[in-house]
């Protein structure tokens, strides 16, 4: 009884003191957007604990952090919101000196005109906003994939109706239809806008919904057959459905008309509790093996030159994660909107989906 | 020592209920007086509210306008937009009490040793998060779901075309009926179990019947409870986003969509606030109608 006493009482006491030993790193992040094998190697590697906080869209992370929010180390941003993040005058730079595989990252995605010169952002890995259909049903139709028509065209919907989503976004809606109508998806002329309006309305009563949120599970069950979606939800949606032994696949398609890119990059915010684990995550994230799982296990596209040797060949071959120099030049990272200009976008946004 | 012992019946009165005002003050008073001046500010260019002093700079927007008001009331779509909500709402309000008061006379008029029970039954899904309902509701409704395949196989049979109740009205209203159901059927039940059961024997002496019985007797003394579970259930439908998101499909905008979009993806806080002002003044006109109707009635 004694014994017991004693080894409840050392318990107790050692308790506190080894939570107390171990550091904590706050990592506010996109859902689904590290492995947990990835954080589990950090964790090793750091002896500390990584702690993530979810959001679903650069917007939620902008007003979150505009509304006060604090305690976070680590940021996944948009590079658009990166853009809206450094005018805001809320990020720390980042000391160089901490990440020497910074040098991992092929040039092409640094010294972007969102970060000049990355003094506060590091690459973490990219998504295409692009197509994802059931293959079974899209071939017995026998309808192009490669074109955003599949979402805009009613002589294509009609087959479709009530089987397609598109993202409950306004940036993302419009700048597809911007793209199948010809024009830049940073071009906000509120003529082209509103011709954007009228695609998007003609098209809409094929639509089942504005999802952002349950495409992936939709898709997966069977219940849609084409989603306008991020890459990675796409190939999330296919090895749901391959698991669940479904009898057919969640192919994803980029369409030719071009696409939005999004590069995700690594920021610490102003007033981060541990700046210095912050820059040894960073670090961490853009050796070529962590980055590599990005890509091998929730099939983002990679940024990093060092990441591509560990990359699996078939989803290096997958043309939509790795598109070629000729689509590459048709993506285009969404710049951050003026107040005057998002207002004009919400506007016809509450248009769209009030009627 | 108990120097309260010896106050005032009206300083103990105001001593007691200074919790609650207080609360009343920090959490709804302030914040609502914070909105009404954020809905006569300009938008900050990155969000937030642009400055209430300007720097100097003509261009530049600071100060008080009315400009957020003028776009509401200038543009037919936000009216269009309240008068969808308020039609939605007035359709759950319509539909729970039209399920909830057969539901409230049953526990009410049951043994006393049952009733705690149902009562406990009624507030029983208020144990599980709100948005893990509304997801089920999503694989109830959803097309491959045993439901709709038997609700499409009887409209079938009736030689009507199968139709889809995921993403439509159809599942906004079922999803509004079901979350604010409780609310309606707990006002309800604490008025009817209140009832003199003597009265109902009275009437029927004189020679009602059953349904004279409850037309002119039971649901008159009920209203204050009908008026209560409607405001109840009337004014968090109107404001609520969460449901249409998930289950409505390409027209389920409701106002709180938007007052949530200005927040969130316009950057917009002025313009929220003066949707979530016009909302505030809708509910609290609609509340103070129930109380004064509520209390017309008990005279």
């Amino acid at each position: 009884m004694k014994m017991l006493l004693a080894a409840t009482t050392i318990l107790l006491a050692s308790l506190p003191a080894a939570a107390q030993k171990q550091e904590v790193l706050h990592l506010y992040n996109w859902n689904n957007y590290m492995s947990e094998e990835t954080v589990k190697r950090f964790e090793d590697l750091c002896k500390c604990k990584v702690k993530q906080s979810y959001y679903g869209s650069n917007d939620e992370l902008l007003a979150k952090l505009q509304a006060g929010a604090k305690g976070y180390d680590v940021l996944v941003p948009t590079m658009g919101a990166v853009e809206s993040l450094i005018k805001r005058n809320a990020l720390m730079p980042l000391d160089k000196a901490k990440l020497p595989n910074l040098k991992n990252v092929m040039p092409g995605y640094l010294n972007t005109a969102f970060d000049p010169g990355n003094t506060y952002s590091a690459p973490y890995a990219m998504s295409i906003t692009m197509i994802g259909y059931n293959d079974k049903k899209i071939a017995e139709l026998g309808l192009p994939t490669d074109t955003w028509a599949l979402i805009f065209d009613p002589k294509l919907l009609e087959k479709l109706k009530g089987k397609v989503t598109v993202l409950d976004d306004q940036r993302e809606l419009f700048a597809a239809a911007a793209r199948y109508l010809g024009y830049s998806v940073n071009d906000m002329d509120e003529e082209k806008l509103k011709q954007a309006r009228d695609l998007i309305r003609k098209a809409k009563p094929y639509w089942a919904a504005f999802n952002a949120q349950s495409y992936i599970k939709e898709l997966t069950v069977g219940n849609i057959w084409v989603a306008h979606g991020y890459s990675n939800d796409l190939f999330q949606a296919n090895l749901d459905a391959v698991a669940a032994k479904r009898p057919f696949g969640i192919k994803h398609a980029l369409p030719k008309e071009g696409a939005v890119l999004a590069l995700d990059a690594m920021v610490i915010p102003k007033g981060a509790p541990k700046p210095e684990l912050a820059h040894q995550f960073i670090n961490f994230m853009l050796d070529g093996r962590n980055s590599a799982d990005l890509t091998n296990l929730i099939g983002s596209g990679n940024p990093n030159d060092d990441a591509q040797k560990h990359i699996k060949p078939e989803i290096k071959a997958n043309k939509a994660v790795f598109p070629d120099a000729e689509m590459a030049k048709k993506l285009e990272m969404l710049k951050d909107l003026n107040a005057k200009q998002l207002r004009t976008l919400s506007r016809l946004w509450t248009e769209v989906k009030l009627k | 020592m108990f120097g309260g012992l010896a106050m005032s019946p009206r300083a103990a009165r105001l001593w007691i209920s200074s919790p609650p005002l207080v609360y009343l003050l920090v959490f709804f008073a302030i914040p609502a007086l914070i909105m009404v001046l954020a809905s006569f500010r300009y938008a900050g260019e990155l969000g937030g509210l642009a400055p209430l002093v300007g720097s100097g700079d003509p261009d530049e927007l600071a100060g008080l306008t009315l400009e957020n008001y003028q776009r509401f009331f200038g543009d037919s779509i936000y009216l269009e937009l309240f008068l969808k909500s308020f039609l939605y709402a007035s359709t759950t309000t319509v539909l729970c009490l039209v399920l909830a008061y057969p539901l409230a006379l049953t526990i009410a008029r049951s043994h006393a040793k049952w009733r705690d029970l149902l009562v406990l039954l009624v507030i029983l899904p208020f144990w599980s998060n709100f948005l893990i309902r509304v997801y089920a509701w999503m694989i109830i409704l959803g097309p491959q779901s045993a439901f709709t395949r038997v609700f499409n196989g009887a409209l079938g049979l009736a030689g009507i075309e199968p139709v889809a109740l995921l993403f439509s009205p159809v599942a906004v209203v079922i999803g509004l009926v079901y979350v604010h159901l409780p609310f309606m059927v707990l006002p309800l039940y604490a008025n009817l179990e209140k009832h003199d059961p003597s009265l109902l024997d009275a009437a029927q002496d004189l020679g009602a019947g059953a349904w004279q019985r409850f037309w002119r007797v039971t649901f008159p003394l009920s209203l204050p409870g009908v008026y209560a579970g409607a405001a109840l259930v009337f004014i968090p439908a109107l404001g609520i986003f969460a449901i249409p998101d998930i289950l409505g499909g390409t027209d389920g905008l409701l106002v709180g969509n938007v007052i949530k979009q200005q927040f969130l993806d316009a950057r917009d806080w002025p313009f929220g606030s003066v949707l979530s002002i016009v909302l505030t003044v809708l509910a609290v006109l609609f509340a103070g109608m129930a109380a004064w109707v509520a209390r017309g009635q008990r005279l």
